[in-house]
């Protein structure tokens, strides 16, 4: 069982798991989740990774949750103008 | 049977019933313009119970007639019963046997009209959680009553793109409650007037979304409640993941949900200006089996278990999520009132 990661472990490997990937993947959002009893990095996906394409379980040692999350828009109704 | 079949024998039908129907439709008027007398017959077939003539609704619920589909190029008709006493009596044998049993029939019973939810209605006095927007777009949520830390004028919280129009919009412009698309109209129904906002950046990253509207002169608001989840307590600070929170919204009125991350950066979200980049956001999903927003939830506030003021709802997907419900994202709110130099109201 590995050691429990505290937020600023967490957030110095949010910076490099954008980078990371960023290379391999279109990233859509890279933010701070709970994994376990401490913290990780979550990766938002706005695609599904190509097939064969193996991303990273996780980044310096802090654990990563990848999620595919789609696009993203504003929460306003469709645009209207007369 | 055919389209055409189909359509005439339902005019057939309506001819041969519709002595029937105009008097049981009637009955109800000659009931109550004359009593019981006076409809005697109809009475005895629409079931009608004891009970005050004036009880008796005007227009008597009968059949309705129409067409279904019963293959892809198969047709039949459509019987839909709004009276139980109609159930098993001879008009219902009489269509069937006409029909060579190529019917479909069913009971519907009585039919409402849809009825706005509260949040998409006018409000006087104003109330957070309803339908609000600039008077040329559709509708987002007024958010919250603020408080200009400089002079300490009552202002109303919402997005840039639910105010301000994406950048659009300019200092004086009307603000209606409840938003055009819930029927609100420039002049009857505005509330007041643009007062300024945090620009949309299409380089770089966005912080906000968010603008301020003040109110017309002696517009009367309910500051501190949130219909359906209680009264606010105040601003809070930073949100960690697993935090329950919940919203009041113009399209999904009140839900729950919990924090999935935070410090989320390099968020893409779709504008009408084009996408625009996010950073330092909070993630949320809904909990049970609904997502935490739609489309028209936009400048709600998001508030914790306390009723703290906790972000300002801005954005989501409708992927992801435990419940596959998607993701709703929201500025923090101590971020929004320190871009705007305000306070919240409560």
């Amino acid at each position: 069982m590995g050691k429990t990661i505290d937020i600023d472990r967490a957030r110095a490997a949010k910076a490099k798991a954008l980078t990371v990937f960023g290379d391999l993947v279109r990233v859509n959002g890279v933010g701070i989740t709970r994994v376990g009893g401490g913290y990780g990095v979550k990766v938002n996906l706005s695609q599904h990774p190509p097939k064969g394409v193996r991303l990273p379980h996780e980044v310096d040692g802090v654990p990563v949750r990848v999620e595919y999350v789609g696009p993203i828009t504003k929460r306003g109704l469709h645009h209207q103008k007369s | 049977m055919h389209l055409d079949s189909a359509r005439e024998l339902k005019t057939a039908l309506v001819q041969k019933h519709e002595p029937f129907v105009r008097r049981a439709l009637m009955a109800g008027y000659r009931v109550r313009a004359a009593g019981p007398a006076a409809g005697a017959r109809t009475i005895s077939e629409l079931g009608i119970g004891a009970c005050a003539v004036t009880s008796v609704d005007a227009v008597q619920r009968t059949l309705a007639l129409g067409i279904t589909r019963s293959g892809r190029n198969d047709f039949r008709l459509a019987v839909r019963i709004q009276n139980r006493a109609f159930e098993h009596g001879p008009h219902i044998e009489a269509i069937h046997k006409q029909a060579k049993g190529e019917v479909d029939i069913r009971y519907i019973g009585r039919v409402v009209k849809r009825v706005a939810p509260w949040t998409q209605t006018r409000r006087r006095p104003l109330q957070v959680g309803t339908s609000i927007g600039h008077f040329s777009i559709t509708a987002g949520t007024l958010g919250c009553f603020v408080k200009t830390r400089q002079g300490g004028q009552v202002r109303i919280l919402s997005n840039n793109h639910v105010l301000a129009d994406e950048n659009r919009g300019v200092k004086g412009d009307a603000v209606i409650q409840p938003g055009r698309f819930d029927h609100g109209r420039k002049g009857r129904d505005t509330i007041g007037a643009l007062d300024r906002f945090v620009t949309l950046k299409k380089r770089g990253a966005n912080a906000v979304d968010a603008a301020l509207a003040a109110l017309r002169q002696g517009m009367q608001f309910d500051a501190g409640m949130l219909k359906g989840i209680g009264k606010l307590t105040g601003a809070g600070g930073v949100l960690d993941e697993d935090a329950a929170v919940s919203k009041v919204g113009r399209t999904t009125e009140v839900t729950h949900g919990r924090v999935t991350a935070f410090e989320l950066d390099h968020v893409i979200v779709g504008y009408d200006i084009g996408n625009l980049r996010f950073d330092d956001q909070i993630e949320i999903e809904g909990s049970g089996s609904g997502p935490f927003s739609q489309g028209g939830d936009s400048g709600s506030l998001i508030v914790n278990a306390t009723r703290q003021g906790v972000a300002l709802l801005f954005a989501g997907g409708d992927q992801g999520g435990s419940n596959g419900q998607g993701l709703t994202y929201a500025n923090p709110i101590a971020t929004v009132l320190d871009r705007l130099k305000i306070d919240l109201l409560y």
